[in-house]
Formats: C-alpha cells, sequence, structure tokens
C-alpha cells in the first residue's frame, strides 16, 4: 500500500486525522437546532452541539433553528440562546412567510441582535413558496439594502428555490449575499451559472456533499474553491464526517482552506 | 489508533448503461490505497439489470485482477425453482471458488417475491453456513425489509443504506434490537457522533465501516467513525474486526 492520505507529512487531512482539528478555525455556516419532526438526532440542543463542534475545531455555527423555520418558536428566543454561547453560536434569522408580522417585527430587532444576527434564513422548497413570490420580498429588500447574506434551502430539481427561480433574485437584489444551501444540488448547471451570472453575490454551500465521491472536485472546477462554504446541516451530520468530506477531495490544501475557513472570512470578516 | 485495519463491507465495481462507466477493480485498489483501506466487500454495480446469473460471472472474472486477494465478492441469489442458478451445494462450492462470501437478492429488478417458498431454501442453507446476507436493494423500502428479516429471523444479515440521507434511527434501532444477526453497515450514516449512540445502545459489535464506494468517498466515513467518541477498542472492531470475524465463520 502507498503511504494513505492521513500520513502524508504536512498536509491537512495528516494534522486533521492525527488530532481531530486543524490549525486554523473552521466555519460551519449552514446548521440548525432542535428537535426535527421526521429525523432522530441526540446532538440537537445548544449545549450537545457546543461540545461536537468545539471537539471538531468549528469557531462558528451559523444556524437557524428548527422550531423558527418549522415551527412557531421566535427567532429573539434564538438570539437568547446565542448569547449564552457568544463565542460560538451566529443565527440566520428565520424568515417564514406565513408570519408576516413577526417577519417585520424580527427585522426591526436585527441591529439588537448584533453580533449574532449575521443573515436571514429561506426554506421556500419547505413551504412550496417560489423565492420569487412577493411574500419574500421584505426580507429580500432588506438583506440587499444592507449587504446580508441570505442562506436559501437549495435543491436543483425544485420549482421553489431551483435553478431559474434563483437566479432571477439573485439577478434582482445584487446586493444581497445569497448563500445558496445545498449547491442547487444535482443542478450544477445553474449552480455554475449562479456564481458566473451574478453581480458577485452568490456562494455555494455545501451541506449534504462532503462524503459524495468527486462532486467537490466538480464544483470547484466550475466555480472555483473561493466561492464555496462549509456546511453540514448539524445537527443532520457530523462535523468529521463534514469536514472529513472535504479533506477526503482531490483538490489541493488551499482550496480546502479557502472552504472551511478563508471564505467565510472574506465575506463577513476576520471577527464576525 | 494509528494503525487502524479498515474493512469496507460496501464497494460496487463495474460499468452499466445506467450507472454509466464506473471504477473497476484496479481503481478501487488504488482508492483504497488512497485512503488506507485493507479490504473490501465488492459486488458489481450493475447487478440489477444484469441479472443475477451473468453479474456473478462478471465480478468473479473482476476479482481476478485482485492479485493480492484484498476483495471479497457478493453473489445474488433468485428463486430456486427456475433453475438458474445451481442448487445450493454447487453453488456454494462455486463462490468457495471465486473468493465470494456473501450473497444478495434484488426482488425488486430481478422480480420475485422473497418469500419462504420462493428462496426458503437458499436461505436455509446460507443459515446454516453462515453466510451473510448483504441488503442494500432494500435501501429505503423499509416496510419490505421488515417483513423479509421477519421471515428469517435467525439468518445473518449486513444492511447498508444509500438513499437519502435523513438519519434513520427509528427505522433502524428496531431491527437492532430485535435481531442479534442484523449488523449494520454504516455507509451514508451521517447523524453526530451517532456511531457512538448506536454502540453504547447495542454493542459495537453490531456495526461496520462501510463507504458505499463508488457514490460515496471512503474517506469521510474513516474520520467520522476515529472521532465518534467510541474507545478505541470498540472503533477497531467497527473499522474492520467484526466483519473479518462475521467472514471467518463463513463455511462454504
Ligand atoms: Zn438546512
Amino acid at each position: 500500500m502507498s503511504t494513505p492520505i492521513w500520513k502524508q507529512p504536512g498536509t491537512l487531512a495528516e494534522q486533521f486525522w492525527k488530532n481531530g482539528k486543524l490549525d486554523f478555525p473552521v466555519y460551519d455556516m449552514h446548521g440548525h437546532m432542535g428537535s426535527h419532526y421526521a429525523i432522530h438526532f441526540y446532538r440537537h440542543t445548544p449545549e450537545l452541539m457546543a461540545e461536537h463542534l468545539r471537539k471538531a475545531g468549528v469557531k462558528h455555527l451559523a444556524f437557524s433553528h428548527h422550531h423558527v423555520i418549522m415551527g412557531d418558536m421566535r427567532n429573539a428566543a434564538v438570539a437568547e440562546i446565542c448569547k449564552r454561547f457568544p463565542d460560538l453560536y451566529r443565527m440566520y434569522v428565520g424568515i417564514v412567510p406565513a408570519f408576516p408580522e413577526n417577519i417585520k417585527e424580527d427585522l426591526a430587532m436585527f441591529d439588537q441582535w448584533t453580533p449574532y444576527a449575521i443573515g436571514l434564513k429561506f426554506l421556500p422548497d419547505y413551504y412550496r413558496i417560489p423565492v420569487t413570490d412577493k411574500r419574500w420580498e421584505p426580507a429580500l429588500k432588506f438583506a440587499d439594502e444592507r449587504k446580508l447574506p441570505i442562506l436559501v434551502h437549495t435543491w436543483g430539481s425544485s420549482q421553489y428555490d431551483g435553478g431559474p427561480v434563483m437566479l432571477e433574485v439573485a439577478q434582482k437584489y445584487p446586493n444581497a449575499k445569497f448563500f445558496l444551501g445545498h449547491s442547487l444540488y444535482g443542478n450544477w448547471e445553474y449552480a455554475e451559472r449562479l456564481v458566473k451570472e451574478t453581480n458577485n453575490n452568490v456562494w455555494l454551500e455545501l451541506t449534504a456533499i462532503p462524503g459524495e465521491r468527486k462532486n467537490i472536485e466538480m464544483l470547484v472546477e466550475k466555480v472555483g474553491s473561493e466561492r464555496i462554504l462549509f456546511g453540514t446541516d448539524l445537527p443532520w451530520f457530523d462535523e468529521f464526517q463534514g469536514i472529513g468530506g472535504v479533506l477526503s477531495a482531490d483538490i489541493s490544501d488551499d482550496d480546502k482552506r479557502n472552504i472551511l475557513c478563508r471564505n467565510a472570512e472574506t465575506i463577513l470578516g476576520k471577527d464576525w | 489508533m494509528d494503525d487502524l485495519f479498515f474493512f469496507d463491507a460496501d464497494c460496487r465495481v463495474g460499468s452499466g448503461p445506467v450507472i454509466g462507466i464506473q471504477p473497476g477493480v484496479k481503481e478501487l485498489l488504488a482508492e483504497m490505497d488512497h485512503f488506507g483501506i485493507d479490504k473490501a466487500v465488492v459486488q458489481h454495480g450493475s447487478t440489477g439489470m444484469l441479472g443475477a446469473a451473468q453479474a456473478n460471472l462478471q465480478i468473479a472474472e473482476m476479482l481476478k485482477e485482485d492479485t493480492e486477494e484484498r476483495l471479497t465478492g457478493i453473489w445474488y441469489f433468485l428463486p430456486t425453482q427456475c433453475r438458474e442458478l445451481p442448487e445450493p451445494d454447487e453453488f456454494f462450492r462455486q463462490m468457495k471458488e471465486n473468493r465470494i462470501r456473501l450473497l444478495a437478492l434484488n426482488p425488486y429488478e430481478h422480480q420475485f417475491i422473497p418469500h419462504r417458498i420462493s428462496i426458503g431454501k437458499i436461505m436455509d442453507a446460507a443459515k446454516e453456513r453462515n453466510i451473510p446476507i448483504f441488503l442494500r436493494e432494500f435501501s429505503g423500502q423499509w416496510r419490505d425489509l421488515y417483513d423479509f428479516i421477519e421471515r428469517f429471523p435467525e439468518n445473518i444479515f449486513i444492511y447498508c443504506d444509500r438513499v437519502g440521507k435523513w438519519g434513520h434511527d427509528r427505522k433502524i434501532r428496531p431491527l437492532l434490537e430485535n435481531y442479534s444477526r442484523f449488523y449494520y453497515g454504516m455507509s451514508g450514516y451521517w447523524v453526530p457522533e451517532g456511531i457512538r449512540d448506536l454502540a453504547d445502545a447495542y454493542g459495537a459489535d453490531r456495526l461496520l465501516y462501510s463507504s458505499g464506494f463508488p457514490y460515496y468517498i471512503q474517506g469521510s466515513g474513516m474520520t467520522q467513525l476515529k472521532f465518534c467518541g467510541l474507545n478505541e477498542k470498540e472503533i477497531a472492531a467497527i473499522a474492520g474486526k467484526n466483519l473479518e470475524k462475521i467472514l471467518s465463520e463463513v463455511q462454504l
């Protein structure tokens, strides 16, 4: 047997295999919190997630709470959770079109949730409301005015958050920063177009892709590692699996560092 | 810990009209070297469309490229009544000759009903000889899987999933709890530190490292296992020792 990647001196893979951590902070840009209707995962509480994240060397998890985007919990309560873990958690303010009054109130509160609130979260597919629907408009305008990130759950085959509708909104709101959750999974052609045919305001987010053979390589080839963000959907997916998936990809260590760390700092600053 | 022995329970090789051009034995072995995987269980990736008899021939032929004998093959079986495959004793003799130590079935694409009247004879013979039944085609077909295992509760089963990434503890745990010879190969099981929770509940000896190659990469499951919070002995068992033991008890 030749030397496996985990034993090749000086590589990130070697470092992670040895320590379960890297010598730079990892930013997980797509997380959740709280129990889920269809899936048992034990580690969904702020405490247990924090333990898992710290063990894997994740500096910040940017998340939206399940009970906000799939229930009627308020974002203010999420800000309180973040305050208990000020060095770790950052939140996407969950936008639920079924509750327009809440959207108004929450956007008005946004500044008071600094530095915890870093952007907004949309889940169009689950609500069957296309991202182009006017019910998303107040939030889109808000993000556009303030150049804020919006993590949108995207899926290649979806009419609600698939390629064509995402391209339309990303072009219509050129100052909002669109993080395409799951990278428009399966519609890689549109994932590339979203990055290339917009105002440099689109990034592909990897949740569900690390661990799939050759897909990270393909995305890096299409858009470059500078436009790809790391994410796990924690508490859905394991950090060691996700980071290990990026490290297992056949791309350079520089690319891996961009994905796991640098790109988030480029967008949000070193100290976010 | 640094020299963990890894035995991947779930790999496929070979191309087909639907799956397209996929890695062969040489590529799989190279990838195993790349990640430090010692051994692997393999089947032909296009068995569904090739049919059992032809896929069995082809995987046996492909395994000849593996001169260091790091790979162990899976053969598919069919209802015995149509006599498309040899009688169990002869079938097992040929398995031994071709380094095949596991059986599998694809009742969906191969169009049969996995009941006692159709496959009872071969399932009983497999039970007597400790030949594991590899379950992949039942992936996501939970009701069928439950029914099938209930019909043959004493056989050895290795279940590997590939469909969907939503954690399926609510479906897998009852099987682990009720069937002591049911093993779980964790291709695509990504629940945070879930490996530890399953091992705590049912024992580390019931879990198997498996990748789902070539759709999944072998490396990410390795780091997930290494840092799942279990002790070194438990991790070593899941990484490869459990599967090594199961296959060492097969009598062909
Ligand atoms: Zn998500």
